[in-house]
């Protein structure tokens, strides 16, 4: 645009800042105010109680237990979702016939809807119906079915597994574009040097991709810490609080229970995870440009 | 890289592996849903039903499903239209002019894609119950441009981004105003940046869950993804419904996914890649 124009910047700008504005960061602050006072179904009017939310939440069992599922959640699932899609990507890098399909078909989980790809998963859990337990049966592992979803013991693995299988090919396409940007000389010229496939995968093919695997975990780990569907409709948070993490606390807090307070106390703490999560981008971003450079 | 002899064998092995992963739940689904509801399950499972029929999608296309997918429509195809344009101007305002306050303003839209919607729900709740929004499409659509706005905003910037500047000079130079040079110059070459984004809207949107869910609770209003999630319980275990509901929400974005998929994964590494 050019200078004479500069006025039009701000119009074209304004709806976009003001809708975010309004609709993102005000709320935010609404948490933190919210989080100051206390409501239940009880009592529904609002009282000021100043921190004491705080205090109550700090000292139950139940937030150790949702910061510990919360970690424990985004850890598996970011780790595997991303070790395990860049070994497809390694692989749809290879030159095979079908590779083509081959990067066709494994978007295909991630563009399935969330709440249809949960429900899918809920069933393969299922103890009596699903095709897991049909599988291990008939490959003579017991003679009865698991219940996945509903022991505690299984139900956050079950659920990992089932984010891992939505969210890898988002990994895959992001490293597969990396790969594809790897110099083809550079490579040619390890190889005439002797050089195999697993030194050159480490000297040359990850060192060149070192800033967008960084900047990849640091999105998923965000995406995956707010991921409230899967979670959701597999279990709820159960059994007994084991699949619960903040997002799922947060919203059985308040709709279902109507403690506002409590609900946006845990808000407020997510909220300044992601604060942290989001620093953390911008410096992997940062050295990611300096080292470019 | 070409792989050796004996390696190829193996690792078409392996993508034949990953095709099972990616497929079995998905050919599972169909299957099920084309199970009459008198077959019974069996172990073990049997892959395919031994008299397929479609009665299953019969019985699911009832007609609060199809309320549903009508909500679902509507207020994804708002969403994206409203998204494209006003993301396509604030990004086309972000990349062309310098300014200090303008690049803060761009990282702090950006930004505000990645806290939690969980974390805001209960004031946005309130503002839209406070504005009688509550079981409006306005209330929905209003959210959703919203939270998709920052992503938008980010994949369009790629894309203005490579655009030679000079060719805006060269038709200022003509004599051409800012709306002929954004309408006849920047469009038609951002053509790409557009469907790619606007695909990644519909995804999105389609299967959004906590606003709907937080927002509608008359049948009239849900859309897909709440009605699905109703669905669990009100049906139990008659799966064969389940899945049947399941293919008709999913065909429509898969079918936009196939049809314009290279356009769409360009648009989606390029931001991701190039950061």
């Amino acid at each position: 645009m050019l200078k004479r124009d500069r006025w039009l910047t701000w119009i074209f700008v304004t709806p976009a800042v003001l809708l975010v504005a309004v609709l993102m960061y005000y709320p935010m602050i609404g948490t933190v105010i919210e989080s100051l006072y206390s409501t239940s179904f009880i009592n529904p009017t609002p009282k000021f109680v100043g921190l004491a939310v705080y205090q109550k939440i700090f000292g139950s069992a139940d937030f150790a237990q949702i910061v510990w599922n919360s970690c424990v959640w985004t850890l598996a699932v970011v780790v595997l979702q991303n070790g395990f899609g860049f070994l497809c990507a390694l692989l749809l890098n290879q030159k095979l016939p079908g590779q083509g399909l081959m990067r066709s078909l494994i978007l295909l989980p991630w563009v399935l809807p969330g709440v249809v790809a949960a429900i899918l998963w809920r069933f393969m859990y299922d103890p009596q119906l699903g095709l897991i337990n049909s599988f291990l049966i008939s490959a003579g592992f017991g003679d009865q079915g698991l219940a996945w979803l509903a022991d505690s013991s299984t139900a956050m693995a079950a659920v990992v597994v089932a984010a891992v299988w939505k969210g890898f090919p988002f990994s895959t396409v992001v490293f597969l574009a990396a790969l594809q940007n790897v110099e083809a000389e550079q490579m040619e010229a390890a190889k005439m040097d002797g050089a195999g496939s697993l030194r050159r995968l480490w000297h040359i093919v990850l060192p060149s991709m070192k800033e967008v695997i960084a900047i990849n975990f640091v999105l998923t780990t965000i995406l995956t810490f707010n991921y409230f569907d899967m979670i959701w409709v597999l279990t709820r948070g159960g059994p007994q609080n084991s699949t619960h993490i903040f997002p799922t606390k947060i919203y059985e807090l308040g709709f279902g229970q109507f403690r506002f307070g409590e609900a946006a106390g845990y808000g407020v703490v997510s909220i300044v995870v992601l604060a942290l999560l989001i620093t953390l981008y911008f410096l992997v971003q940062r050295t990611g440009r300096k080292a470019q450079a | 890289m070409t792989p050796s002899k004996s390696s190829r064998f193996l690792l078409m092995a392996l993508q034949l592996g990953l095709c099972v992963i990616i497929l079995l739940p998905f050919f599972w689904m169909v299957s099920v849903s084309l199970k009459p509801a008198a077959e019974p399950f069996a172990i073990p499972a049997r892959l395919w039903p031994e008299n397929p029929t479609f009665e299953n999608y019969l019985t699911a296309f009832r007609p609060e499903f199809r309320t549903y997918f009508l909500n679902s429509v509507v207020v994804s195809l708002s969403t994206v239209v409203i998204t494209v344009t006003l993301a396509l101007f604030a990004a086309y305002s972000f990349t062309r002019t310098q300014m200090r306050l303008l690049s803060l303003l761009m990282v702090l839209v950006i930004v505000a894609q990645m806290f939690p919607a969980s974390a805001i729900i209960i004031p946005i709740y309130k503002m839209m119950k406070a504005a009688d929004l509550l079981n409006t499409y306005t209330s929905l659509i209003l959210a959703y441009v919203t939270v998709t706005l920052p992503v938008a905003i980010w994949m369009l910037r790629g894309f203005l981004a490579r655009l030679p500047v000079a060719l805006e000079e060269a038709a200022a130079i003509d004599g051409a105003g800012p709306f002929k040079i954004f309408f006849l110059i920047i469009l038609p070459l951002c053509k790409p940046g557009i469907v790619a984004t606007a695909v990644f809207v519909l995804i999105v949107t389609w299967q959004e869950f906590l606003f709907a869910l937080s927002f509608t609770s008359t049948k009239e209003m849900r859309t897909l993804p709440v009605g699905m999630n109703d669905f669990i319980g009100q049906y139990g275990i008659r799966y064969g419904e389940l899945m049947a509901s399941s293919v008709l929400i999913s065909v429509p974005v898969i079918a936009v996914f196939f049809l314009l998929q290279r356009q769409f994964v360009a648009g989606l590494t390029a931001g991701a890649v190039k950061g």
